[in-house]
């Protein structure tokens, strides 16, 4: 059951850049039973209108993705071999080898949609949470492939984008969001970054006393909010790893590479103009 | 896992994926980004706004550095550069989810976003594109000859304008591959170095090759005006070519594959390296060597190449990008460390 994961760098495990008074998710795969009440409460509260309706053959997932009216997704992985490529014939210690895991949008601390929004829509929140203002969206639709974890959309209703807010609405009348508020097991809590953190290496720690080596926490400076993010406000404790639950294992912070990106167009802007001058003077 | 799976309850788009994956950790071989909703509107203005641009320049070395023999490389250019640059907002404005909502480009300046600085970019060059044309309007005579617009017109420091407006044009033809390499799309976000280089190129040979079609359709220059554009042209082609292997190498094989397989790599090899760069490169070599070759025809003929060489660059980066995006295996070999 233990699989490696791949930590490249030990130190940064639960090192955080959450800002002070920064709320976000704990989503622990552990205690998930894949219910999808987070999804149901996510569309009830919000008034999200329904996905097109279907089977997809994956599992229990007939979601399928994070989209536009879609904010929570419940991933459904059914491992039938474990790690050593054998068909498992005993059960895991702590928990089947069927992992259920409900997705979220990350409310990255240094996050690439709202750095890359042109008007300003997309803004970062007295919690700290990343949330597009409606109202001044011209869905443009650049913060959806500059996000790397695959998590804003286009809506094929309204054309603008839109995501997870962390129940903005909620939070600001003293409420808990609506996922964490419907979670029958408290696999999704909602809380103080800093606080969950603690809870979640704690957490782990008691995992693998129990024989479950395999879990850590996807989201912290070791693995999950690499790349100049910096962390993830809502963040997970996963047993296997990331590309398992598709998530990319170090994502980068798009908008860090802009600098040198715009220094190397201006290097090849002065060659070109140096050959503009040596091919047209007279 | 199955390959030629189908999302078939998406609306997002149902077309096959391009790229299959052989790798065995995935989530059902679904995408793990999502990827750019742009089109052929966005392609469109990509190749324009890169004439638009690349005339400019041209326009302006031309008149600094040309000599009374480039007058009418001056003066195509700075026509070139509005006349390409006008469709463009329209073009953007179109591609958006509520084009009305537009102008809020406008109600901040973010320097991290390469959409906002050319979206500012880009209107800051439209006004410099506005005034060259019209001040090559009034010494063209459009206006009459002792008119006020005219006399105001031709007060105006052309070549100080020519310079602040080249800046910015330099600008608008790069940022395009900027704006592409910063997001989370593999196959662009690899090349991020690259790209900006690589439009840039493709926006002066596109142009180069713009002006010389026009000065050649209205048969109105002479043999030496239009060899100094080929020349650039061909440095420019070169350029380009040294560009796009170096990004192709450079993506290795996994976020490579749009650019190995399928129609896209047909288009890629044929269409881009082919017809767009080698051929032109061939017959632009052919009359550079060959004195007695149909100079004006093979010119006409390799920047009619040259163009549709760039349209196609420009198709297949945007779209290999988003078959990119499409494959989970090429955003894990992104986003895993050795």
């Amino acid at each position: 059951m233990s699989a490696t994961i791949p930590l490249i760098d030990k130190t940064m495990v639960g090192q955080h850049g959450a800002r002070p008074g920064a709320m976000g998710f704990l989503t622990d795969t552990t205690l998930c039973i894949g219910c999808k009440a987070c999804e149901v409460a996510c569309k009830q509260w919000n008034q999200l209108p329904m996905d097109n309706f279907g089977f997809t053959g994956h599992s229990y997932d007939n979601t399928g993705d994070l989209a536009a009216a879609t904010w929570r997704h419940v991933v459904f992985v059914e491992q039938i071999s474990d790690s050593t490529g054998q068909r498992a014939t005993a059960m895991a210690p702590f928990q089947s080898n069927w992992l259920m895991m409900s997705d979220v949008c990350k409310h990255c601390v240094n996050a690439g949609c709202l750095e890359a929004c042109p008007t300003g829509a997309i803004i970062r929140t007295e919690f700290d949470t990343v949330v597009i203002q409606q109202d001044i969206c011209n869905g443009c639709g650049y913060c959806i492939p500059a996000c790397p974890y695959g998590v804003p959309e286009l809506s094929a209703t309204d054309h603008q984008a839109h995501k997870c807010t962390l129940c903005y609405d909620r939070l600001d009348s003293g409420l808990e969001p609506a996922c964490a508020k419907a979670c029958p097991t408290d696999s999704i809590q909602f809380g103080p970054v800093t606080a969950l953190m603690e809870h979640a290496q704690t957490r782990v720690a008691d995992l693998q006393s129990r024989g479950v080596d395999s879990a850590y926490i996807y989201g912290d400076r070791a693995i999950g909010g690499t790349g100049g993010i910096d962390g993830n406000n809502a963040f997970f404790i996963l047993t296997a790893e990331p590309e398992v639950y598709n998530l990319p294992a170090y994502p980068e912070l798009p908008q860090d590479k802009v600098g040198r990106a715009f220094l190397t167009t201006f290097g090849a802007a002065l060659a070109l103009g140096v050959a503009a001058v040596v091919a047209l003077r007279g | 896992m199955d390959i030629s799976y189908k999302r078939q309850w998406e609306t997002r788009g149902s077309r096959r994926r391009a790229v299959p994956a052989e790798a065995p950790t995935s989530y059902y071989n679904l995408p793990v980004i999502h990827k750019a909703h742009w089109g052929w509107l966005v392609i469109i203005y990509f190749f324009l706004g890169g004439i638009s641009a690349g005339s400019y320049v041209i326009a302006t070395v031309a008149d600094l550095f040309g000599g009374p023999d480039a007058r009418r490389i001056r003066q195509v250019g700075r026509y070139l550069a509005l006349g390409a640059l006008l469709p463009s907002p329209v073009l953007l404005i179109l591609d958006l989810g509520r084009p009305e909502r537009f102008y809020r480009m406008l109600r901040v300046l973010k320097l991290r976003s390469p959409m906002s600085v050319g979206t500012w970019g880009l209107t800051i060059f439209g006004g410099f594109c506005g005034l060259s044309a019209l001040i090559q309007t009034a010494e063209d005579g459009l206006f009459g000859s002792f008119t006020l617009p005219r006399r105001f017109l031709l007060a105006l420091p052309s070549k100080p304008i020519g310079v602040l407006g080249t800046l910015f044009g330099f600008l608008v033809g790069g940022y395009t591959g900027v704006l592409l390499a910063a997001t989370a799309v593999p196959l662009w976000a690899k090349n991020y170095l690259l790209l900006g280089p690589l439009f840039l190129t493709s926006a002066m040979s596109t142009a180069s090759a713009a002006i010389v079609l026009v000065l050649v359709s209205i048969r109105s220059t002479s043999h030496r005006t239009l060899k100094r554009l080929e020349r650039l042209d061909l440095i420019a082609i070169v350029l380009e070519l040294v560009l796009l292997l170096a990004a192709k190498a450079n993506l290795g094989p996994i976020i490579a594959r749009p650019l190995q397989v399928g129609k896209l790599a047909r288009v890629y090899r044929w269409g881009v390296l082919g017809a767009g760069i080698t051929l032109p490169l061939t017959l632009l070599s052919v009359t550079m060597l060959w004195r007695k070759a149909p100079a004006r025809l093979l010119g006409a003929l390799s920047s009619l190449l040259v163009l549709v060489g760039g349209l196609l660059l420009r198709y297949v980066m945007v779209e290999a990008g988003h078959a990119s995006a499409d494959d989970p295996q090429a955003t894990f070999a992104f986003a895993r460390k050795p």
